[in-house]
């Protein structure tokens, strides 16, 4: 095996939420307040209903073959020339992915922080940090999101609680004035957030009790939609569900405002600190299963060699992708969620499932011996 | 080709060093026993000098002879002379051996030698117990009884005369001189293939003090001190147990250095205590002078900023260390010992955390995270906020901090490197220089740095409060071992902030977490419990949670036997009501 670490439950339970959570945060007030105005909040929540449910499939899909990754089983299921076909079309997915989160990164510092700066110099230079983490493999990709998810989450949840005085909960009234039709269309880019779960197929052989994968995951799913629906209660409650889609990064803003007695205030660095430390461990694991698929597919003995020559393609990609932030917004917002639902995230992990469910492949049987359905 | 890895034996290097003079390769002139092979030469010039003992019965013409080699498993004659010979060979040149010979009439006249180093012997104990007994209150004594003869000389001697504790019999030329230059006496009697070994040692060492570098308000004031057997018994009057074990080894091709491993059974576990043992057998190496020269060939990672082993003088935090599940290593000649496998977070630990009052000391914990994080930052913070993000700061602050730094010539960056590389110059001149001169050297750069260098424009003194500010929670981190990697990673970061800003930082804090948690001791991660987590073992980390609810060993280390303390000891008050007198 091409890995040797082994990653706990706890560290898989992390690394979920913020593989899904670290670059969402930052968009989804702004996407889902778009089009579901004030209901943003029913939309996040019907995004985590449907998560959960992709979240089962990706569990159903890869607990069949506990002990193997998604290129282990591609072959077995739809012969070898097909399956490393998919598999191709799944490292230029995870490349595209990585390259799109390193943009969006890169970006967010430019535009907010450092606008004189040029972009490749972020994109770059989290690619080195990136990179070098990658090549010390998952288990310490695992113990460096220990350590910095329970300071995102704190600082969320910190700098929620201090904006609560410029919250205005009128601003979410009235509740479904449209009808569900604009709540689904804003719950898309979210969902299309969660079904990055599916990365996790690429890592099911590595946690040390498989088995309780399908508890963690959907465990996962609803701290996510906590999270996301806090964010998006929040900045509507400040700015109004006419506002907030204005700003690309409306929960910036929203930690610009907090004042509290001139002692507490330009609290953005938190929002930085958050948006850094977690589009990193993103960005590393995406690079990480990019390297590691790139490598079964190469048939390699290690994915260490790739490491750097992906990294070299992901750069260039992340510049080239979008001229501009307001594109990438656009194809964050429009074109994404169609592009990876009905491929990557749900369609090719649907048909692996039913072939194989067809077919009879993997150990449902001796599986369901060890652990009952939960 | 020679192959210069592989380390050359004591005794090859004895022959090397001897080929190098040259001298005439003389045959033996008389070959009296099978020792002497042909291959010893002698030379003629260098006569034997003067031993401090005088009248040996040996030849002293035959003093010369260079030891033969391999004479480490060569078994002892039953020829004195050749005996002595042999050994005066091995030490020649050794001004500090001493030879006493002498002979014992009682029924045989029987010769007897004493060989030991003067200095490490406790010479009353030789002259009371060993030469006076033989000498004298032997055959004095035992008139009527068994009589001395040459055959039963050793026995008797052994069993009847010397009155020292420890005695030993040995047989090869090797045993025998480690034992003379052990400290401790060596008998040897004409007739016997064998010698005796008498414990002696005794030889001038510092007293157990207070150990400097880890003083404590609370708590015992021993530390350890350069004697290995000392510092064991330091230990062993704190862990009366016989699951207590201390195991030595010699390192040191020519030092022969002591190496003791201590631990105590059913507690460490016992994959760690064979890893420390392999890890250290497996060391090569001419001399051990301080555990820095283990700790180094030990540690996993040597490429990183961090030690990854962790040393104290206190035997009071061994003792806990050992009863935590660690492996102690001592050395021979220092106070400091090794504990593996060593935690980050035991460098932010000190031993009298355990014995003050928790609530005190959990927040004294904590303000010691607060100080590491701000001996690594604040000099970066301040660069990166005052170069790149002036809008953080409050408008006031911002104007004073701006109106400090307009005549300034030098950008924030080389400011702070100025004054931090000053300021650890004038740290590492307080710590080399002699008392009084480190004084001196304080004040003359407290004054310059403070005030000179403000006054002349140089550095605002915004910066001034930065870097001391630094520099104090550099010293309030606890551990010295931790504020060394933190005083080192600083510099890298400042760059980091002054090329990237706040972006820079959190790049630095980023790269050094990963790097931390990449990194082992003994195969354990080095930032347990902080990540793989350990919410159990989180009580005893930024925090200090009362001994009676600190049922367990921290995991990991001792995987079994892990109960510390049986459940329910927390302090209530008597139920029969209240006890004191006059109400009811």
């Amino acid at each position: 095996m091409l890995e040797q670490g082994k990653i706990s439950g706890r560290q898989a339970y992390l690394l979920i939420i913020n593989v899904i959570l670290a670059t969402a945060i930052l968009f989804v007030p702004a996407v889902v307040s778009s089009t579901a105005k004030e209901n943003g909040w029913l939309a996040a929540i019907l995004a985590t209903a449907v998560g959960i449910v992709i979240s089962i499939l990706i569990a159903n899909l890869g607990l069949r073959f506990p002990d193997r990754n998604l290129f282990d089983y591609l072959g077995d299921l739809i012969g070898t020339l097909p399956g490393k076909i998919i598999a191709l079309l799944y490292i230029w997915w995870f490349l595209h992915m990585t390259a799109e989160v390193v943009r969006s990164f890169g970006s967010f510092l430019v535009v907010a922080f450092l606008t004189e700066t040029p972009i490749s110099v972020f994109n770059f230079s989290i690619l080195i940090l990136a990179g070098w983490t990658v090549k010390q493999g998952l288990e310490v990709i695992c113990r460096a999101n220990e350590i910095f998810l329970p300071l995102i989450l704190i600082g969320l949840i910190v700098l929620f609680l201090l904006a609560l005085p410029e919250m205005d909960f009128r601003w979410l009234l009235p509740v479904m004035e449209h009808g569900v039709k604009p709540i689904i269309h804003g719950a898309i880019t979210p969902i299309s957030w969660y079904g990055q779960i599916a990365t996790m197929l690429m890592i099911i052989p590595f946690l040390k009790q498989p088995q309780n994968f399908r508890k963690i995951q959907n465990l996962a799913v609803i701290t996510i939609g906590f999270f996301f629906t806090m964010v998006v209660l929040g900045t509507v409650a400040i700015f109004g569900p006419e506002l907030t889609p204005r700003f690309i990064f409306p929960t910036l803003n929203a930690a610009r405002i907090i004042n509290i007695a001139n002692l507490l205030e330009r609290l953005d660095p938190i929002v930085m600190a958050i948006w850094i430390t977690g589009a990193f461990i993103k960005i590393t694991f995406f690079y990480y299963v990019a390297a590691l698929g790139t490598a079964q597919l190469l048939n390699l003995s290690s994915y260490r060699p790739v490491v750097y020559p992906l990294g070299i393609i992901i750069g260039a990609m992340s510049i080239l992708i979008h001229p501009s932030i307001l594109e990438l917004e656009h194809f964050i917002g429009k074109i994404w969620p169609v592009y990876a639902i009905t491929t990557f995230e749900v369609g090719i992990p649907v048909l692996l499932l039913l072939i194989a469910i067809l077919r009879g492949k993997g150990g449902k049987s001796q599986w369901s011996k060890k652990s009952p359905q939960s | 080709m020679p192959n210069f890895k592989r380390p050359i034996p004591v005794s090859r290097w004895k022959e090397i060093k001897e080929k190098e003079v040259p001298v005439p390769n003389l045959p033996v002139p008389e070959d009296t026993t099978q020792m002497q092979q042909p291959m010893g030469g002698t030379i003629p010039k260098q006569q034997p000098q003067s031993q401090g003992v005088p009248a040996s019965q040996d030849n002293p013409g035959e003093q010369g002879k260079q030891p033969v080699a391999g004479w480490e498993k060569m078994p002892l004659t039953n020829d004195l002379k050749v005996n002595l010979q042999q050994i005066r060979a091995i030490l020649k040149d050794c001004s500090d051996v001493l030879y006493r010979v002498f002979s014992v009439t009682h029924h045989e006249e029987v010769s007897v030698a004493v060989i030991y180093l003067d200095g490490l012997v406790d010479k009353s104990l030789v002259n009371d117990n060993i030469i006076k007994a033989i000498m004298l209150e032997y055959p004095m004594a035992a008139h009527g009884e068994t009589q001395l003869t040459r055959a039963n000389a050793l026995s008797i001697i052994r069993n009847q005369a010397i009155s020292n504790t420890e005695v030993k019999e040995q047989k090869l030329f090797g045993e025998i001189i480690e034992t003379i230059l052990n400290g401790d006496v060596t008998l040897l009697v004409d007739g016997h293939e064998k010698a005796l070994m008498a414990g002696a040692r005794g030889w001038e060492a510092r007293a157990v003090s207070e150990p400097e570098t880890e003083t404590v308000i609370r708590g015992p004031r021993e530390g350890f001190v350069e004697t290995l057997r000392t510092n064991t018994s330091l230990l062993r009057r704190r862990i009366k147990n016989p699951e207590f074990k201390i195991e030595t080894l010699k390192l040191g091709r020519i030092t022969n250095t002591e190496v003791a491993i201590a631990y105590i059974k059913g507690i460490a576990n016992d994959k760690i205590v064979k890893e420390v043992k392999n890890r250290l057998s497996r060391i090569d190496i001419d001399s051990v002078l301080e555990t820095g020269y283990l700790e180094e060939f030990i540690e996993d990672s040597p490429a990183s900023p961090f030690s990854q082993v962790n040393r104290t003088e206190r035997p009071d935090k061994v003792a806990a260390n050992l009863l935590e599940g660690r492996v102690a290593i001592l050395v021979d000649g220092t106070p400091f010992v090794l504990t593996v496998p060593t935690f980050f977070v035991e460098f932010l630990q000190a031993s009298e955390d355990y014995y003050e009052r928790p609530y005190l000391v959990s927040f004294i914990r904590l303000m010691r995270f607060a100080s590491l994080l701000m001996a690594l930052l604040l000099p970066s913070l301040y660069i990166a906020i005052t170069t790149y993000h002036p809008e953080m700061l409050p408008t006031s602050l911002l104007l004073s901090i701006a109106a400090q730094r307009e005549g300034v010539p030098f950008p924030a960056f080389v400011e702070a490197l100025l004054m931090e590389i000053s300021f650890e110059a004038l740290r590492e001149a307080g710590v080399r220089l002699p008392r009084p001169v480190g004084q001196a050297v304080s004040i003359v750069g407290a004054l310059i740095i403070g005030e000179a260098a403000v006054q002349a424009g140089f550095v605002a003194p915004s910066m001034v409060i930065v870097v001391a500010v630094t520099g104090i929670a550099s010293f309030a981190i606890g551990g010295y071992t931790a504020g060394i990697s933190m005083r080192l990673l600083r510099f890298p970061i400042m760059l980091l902030a002054a090329s990237l800003g706040l972006y820079g930082v959190m790049l630095g804090i980023i790269a050094i977490v990963v790097h931390m948690v990449s990194l082992r001791s003994f195969g354990m991660p080095y930032l347990y419990p902080l990540a793989p987590t350990n919410f159990g073992d989180m009580k005893d980390t930024f925090t200090r949670v009362p001994w009676w609810s600190k049922m367990k060993r921290p995991g990991l280390i001792s995987q079994y036997n892990r109960q510390r303390i049986n459940p329910g000891q927390e302090p209530k008050p008597s139920e029969g009501g209240d006890n004191s007198a006059g109400t009811g």
